[in-house]
């Protein structure tokens, strides 16, 4: 057998190899995230655009634009789960513990993304033929999809703040005003990559041949750069670590691009004769990547900046709590064996694993778990009882009492259960022989008693009140000599009081009536 | 317990988990594998030349089948990592480290059916007339891709219910290349298909558009790929359930039927039949070449389909009873050593995230954390399988002997973890919570007759 080891101390790669793999993975999830955005925004700016100024003629356009999005956004989605199965990996605590404390916001992930899905899906279907149907759709899926990265930028932000995690366990996502800034920020940054991206996306792939179309999608991803820069410096002012020098090094590489891209679109605006040269689509293709991996890079080593000490910290906490773990896995696993080898599917079984813990092995209500119990557990020994009535106080349980009811055992098991406890205890056999009662005890049942139990043993309406209330006695009986001991002692913790001052005689009398009143 | 816990109230963990699970392994087995792997067998009919009509109706297929496989069947399936990683950190963090590889060549896998689908659907108009044979290589690669990715997916689902020798050695080819592994491939891809025929079916036999002998010539190859994939089906299942473990297999009445139909086991089998029956039925109608007859059964027929794989997955995951990977982590993911270790040093340090409430006494703080961590999974207070109404009416001492025998008098219940003292505070809360503006007992306000 070897030691019990904590799974989470397993990496299936070298370290840094695992945030490598998260790097390229993130960044192509990434990518395709910020396409489906961007194209989502552009599909409905343009039908708005197109359906207001009464431009019928261009919604062809804007469809293509939209019909793009259902490849864009399948690729986004699956591309999301390798980053997701690498952060599980290597940011286990971090990633596991920030995305719990966002709890239900984390979830609504998944309905809104089909919401926004769908919503665009039929945005996108024949666009412009049915234009107050289509703003719904595509505001609705718009608005659902955008939720989206607000819920993640939100997420990942405050994972990368473990000093916020215990007071936001504690007293829930209250306001922080460094942790929302940056999240604000990161969220608008996230959208204006959108813009950009999904931009230049179309504006390569979606307008060729459309030069009206190229200046319109150039102007917006003008506009959109400049709004990154705008919301960049605060988000960069806004990041809780110092930026190391990495991170400092790529954010100016990527500041540099940025200026470069919009220094282009700047000269170029006196051309407006040929908006979209060669010459900047070719700088378009060359800044664009390095200004995404640019910013990838920056917010991988403020991640890793933020986490690094978090992660040695847990990683080491569980190494030295595993060694002590270790010590009960032979415990453990012969155990979990034995059970494994246990099947709940006969009366044997089940009595010893569900009854007896309280009955006792010999049924007299001697079992461990039973020492403490206010009211005592039956001695089933001493019962005789009519199978119907057994089965049904198996499904109810007896309330004000610790005797639990056992609908989890379906009725082929609780009829083996119940034929084992006849064969133990000869429960379920005809009671004994009558015997002659005399007339005090019948006195004393009809005015004591009977206010219970029933004049016939059936239980009164006064009796039903009781928690727990007496049993049927027309449908069990108890062995007299049980029967005399719970006269004479009473039945502890419930109305069942001790009647020793009675005469012995009329005592053992009611113990042979009122197991004689047995019907079924 | 290092990660917050979160329950979903009302709808319960697992019926949230179900949900999304279900409706993922519908989309995923019986569309993604099932109906486009129909629609490619279409498009091959017509591209050797046994029809136009083939490709037509493949055509009219492909459409609802991509929208409906990339915005919910691939959403879903992400969803089960997401939800799973909200309500079972400890659970799905252990099995993402075990099977990081797996799971990993899954993803590729998967991206790659992706791109496949989406190429295969953009590439039908253009060249679907001009090269068809070159789109039925691409057809045919996704339907490789996606019954690859539904192979590499059945040893982690495989290894949750059967680990063979892994808990004692710990290998990985123990853990993956598990009892159930083989036989699950084959359940789960020969369902797909079977499910995929019956969409075909019912498809055709209510959209086809052209003469009445084409259409029952569909027909007629829908029926029969059902019959010949469910027979597989079944002959998976059979040996899948040869070799899970008596003691979970025991539990599959319940699981199905709950307290509510628990004491009428005949039901199930006689109903399972039925459903069998009427599926037969309508695979029969369509290799009879029957139209009307399969349009009348094939909608039930799928809505039986729901039902039966939604009970498969209720069946597989109830099973395994106490234990969310068997041998290792109890169903509250709490390791099967922590249970012992607790027994001395508590689980209340360890419950680092519990929320503060200004209206809780500490104790009631503490039995409500308690409770979260080692029931919460199952049960919920006030919705589904209530804690309430479980213990409703029992003592207070009657409710903390309960929780110390929990595992052994209800065989797929998790063992509390924690003190005596610990496990009394959570009692108490719990007795508290059950009576709280408790009400006369029933019998005082209306009268029940036996």
């Amino acid at each position: 057998m070897k030691p019990w080891t904590d799974l989470f101390l397993t990496l299936p790669l070298p370290e840094h190899w695992l945030r490598i793999v998260l790097f390229v993975t993130f960044g192509l999830h990434l990518l395709f995230v910020l396409l489906m955005l961007g194209t989502a925004m552009i599909g409905l700016y343009f039908f708005l655009h197109a359906w207001l100024l009464g431009e019928p003629g261009q919604q062809s356009w804007n469809g293509k634009v939209v019909a793009s999005h259902l490849g864009l956004k399948s690729l986004a989605v699956v591309l999301g789960v390798g980053p997701l199965l690498v952060i599980q990996v290597y940011y286990s605590e971090a990633f596991f513990t920030a995305t719990g404390l966002f709890g239900y916001a984390w979830l609504a992930v998944i309905p809104l993304l089909i919401v926004a899905f769908l919503s665009i899906d039929a945005f996108g279907h024949k666009l412009g033929t049915r234009p107050r149907a289509h703003l719904l759709f595509g505001v609705l899926g718009l608005a659902a999809l955008l939720t989206v990265p607000a819920i993640f930028t939100g997420a990942l932000s405050l994972m990368e703040r473990p000093d916020l995690w215990s007071g936001v366990g504690s007293r829930g996502l209250a306001a922080d005003g460094g942790h929302v800034a940056h999240w604000l920020f990161r969220y608008l940054h996230v959208l204006g990559a959108a813009m950009v991206f999904g931009g230049a996306f179309h504006l390569f792939f979606s307008s060729r041949n459309n030069p009206e179309r190229a200046a319109r999608l150039g102007r917006w991803i003008l506009v959109a750069a400049l709004f990154q820069v705008v919301v960049g410096i605060p988000l960069l002012a806004s990041v809780a670590a110092p930026l190391s020098p990495a991170a400092l090094a790529a954010v100016t590489v990527g500041v540099a691009a940025v200026m470069a891209l919009i220094w282009g679109f700047r000269a170029q605006e006196p051309e407006a004769s040929q908006p979209q040269g060669p010459l900047s689509a070719v700088r378009l293709l060359v800044l664009l990547p390095v200004i995404f991996a640019a910013m990838l890079a920056t917010r991988q080593w403020v991640q890793d900046g933020a986490l690094g000490g978090v992660r040695a910290e847990a990683l080491s906490a569980r190494a030295r709590q595993a060694v002590l773990l270790s010590a009960h896995q032979p415990q453990a696993l012969a155990a979990f064996k034995a059970k494994l080898h246990t099947v709940y599917d006969n009366g044997k079984t089940i009595y010893e694993g569900s009854c007896q813990p309280c009955h006792g092995e010999n049924g007299t209500g001697n079992g461990a778990t039973a020492r403490r119990l206010l009211v005592p557990a039956e001695d089933l020994s001493a019962l005789r009882i009519d199978r119907t009535y057994a089965h049904k106080i198996l499904l109810l349980g007896v309330p004000g009492s610790a005797m639990p009811y056992f609908t989890v055992f379906d009725r082929r098991k609780l009829e083996s259960l119940l034929d084992e406890l006849d064969s133990r205890f000869s429960m379920l056999a005809a009671p004994v022989a009558k015997s002659p009662v005399g007339g005090e005890a019948r006195q004393a049942w009809n005015t004591t008693c009977a206010t219970c139990h029933g004049q016939e043993g059936e239980v009164s309406a006064f009796g039903k009140t009781l928690q727990p209330a007496p049993p049927d006695l027309t449908r069990l009986a108890l062995e007299p000599a049980r029967g005399l001991t719970i006269i004479t002692e009473g039945y502890p913790g419930t109305v069942m009081q001790p009647y020793r001052n009675l005469p012995e005689q009329v005592r053992t009398d009611l113990a042979a009536l009122s197991g004689q009143l047995r019907k079924r | 317990m290092n990660f917050p816990i979160l329950h979903i109230p009302g709808l319960g963990d697992g019926m949230t988990i179900a949900l999304d699970a279900v409706l993922h392994v519908l989309i995923s087995h019986g569309l993604a594998i099932g109906a486009v792997t129909m629609v490619v067998l279409f498009q091959a009919l017509g591209a050797f030349g046994r029809g136009a009509f083939w490709t037509r109706l493949g055509r009219s297929m492909l459409g609802p089948l991509v929208v409906t496989t990339t915005s919910v069947g691939a959403v879903t399936g992400v969803g089960i990592w997401f939800i799973t990683g909200g309500l079972a950190p400890g659970g799905i963090g252990a099995l993402i480290h075990l099977f990081f590889w797996p799971w990993f060549i899954e993803w590729i896998a998967f991206t790659a059916e992706v791109v496949l689908l989406l190429t295969y659907y953009s590439l039908w108009d253009r060249i679907g007339d001009t090269r068809p044979r070159l789109l039925l290589a691409v057809g045919c690669g996704y339907v490789f891709m996606a019954v690859l990715s539904g192979i590499l997916i059945s040893g982690i689902l495989g290894f949750m219910l059967t680990p063979d020798g892994w808990p004692e050695g710990q290998a990985f080819v123990q853990a993956y290349f598990n009892p159930t592994f083989v036989p699950q491939c084959v359940l789960r891809i020969a369902g797909g298909i079977s499910l995929g025929a019956l969409v075909a079916l019912t498809w055709t036999a209510w959209t086809f558009q052209g003469a009445m002998e084409e259409r029952a010539r569909a027909l007629r190859l829908c029926g029969l790929v059902f019959l010949g994939a469910a027979a597989v089906t079944v002959a998976g299942g059979a040996v899948y359930f040869s070799r899970v473990p008596q003691t979970y297999l025991t539990h599959w009445v319940f699981s199905v039927a709950t307290s509510a139909f628990s004491q009428q086991p005949e039901l199930l089998p006689l109903l399972n039949g039925a459903a069998g029956l009427l599926l037969v039925l309508a695979a029969l109608a369509g290799v009879a070449r029957r139209p009307v007859l399969c349009r009348i059964l094939g909608i039930p027929a799928l809505v039986l389909c729901v039902g039966l794989v939604a009970e498969f997955e209720r069946v597989r995951e109830f099973v395994r009873g106490p234990y969310l990977l068997p041998g290792y982590l109890y169903a509250n993911q709490i390791p099967l050593v922590r249970t012992l270790a607790a027994v001395d040093e508590g689980m209340l340090p360890e419950l680092r995230w519990v929320r503060e409430n200004a209206d809780d006494a500490l104790a009631s703080r503490s039995g409500r954390a308690l409770f979260d961590a080692n029931c919460g999974v199952c049960h919920t207070i006030g919705g589904v399988n209530d804690i309430k109404q479980r213990i409703a009416g029992r003592t207070l001492e009657g409710v903390n002997a309960i929780t110390s025998i929990t595992q052994t008098m209800v065989p797929f219940m998790t063992p509390f973890s924690g003190t005596e003292q610990e496990r009394l505070t959570m009692s108490t809360y719990l007795y508290s919570l059950a009576n709280k503006d408790a009400r006369p007992a029933p019998q005082l306000r209306k009268e029940k007759k036996p």
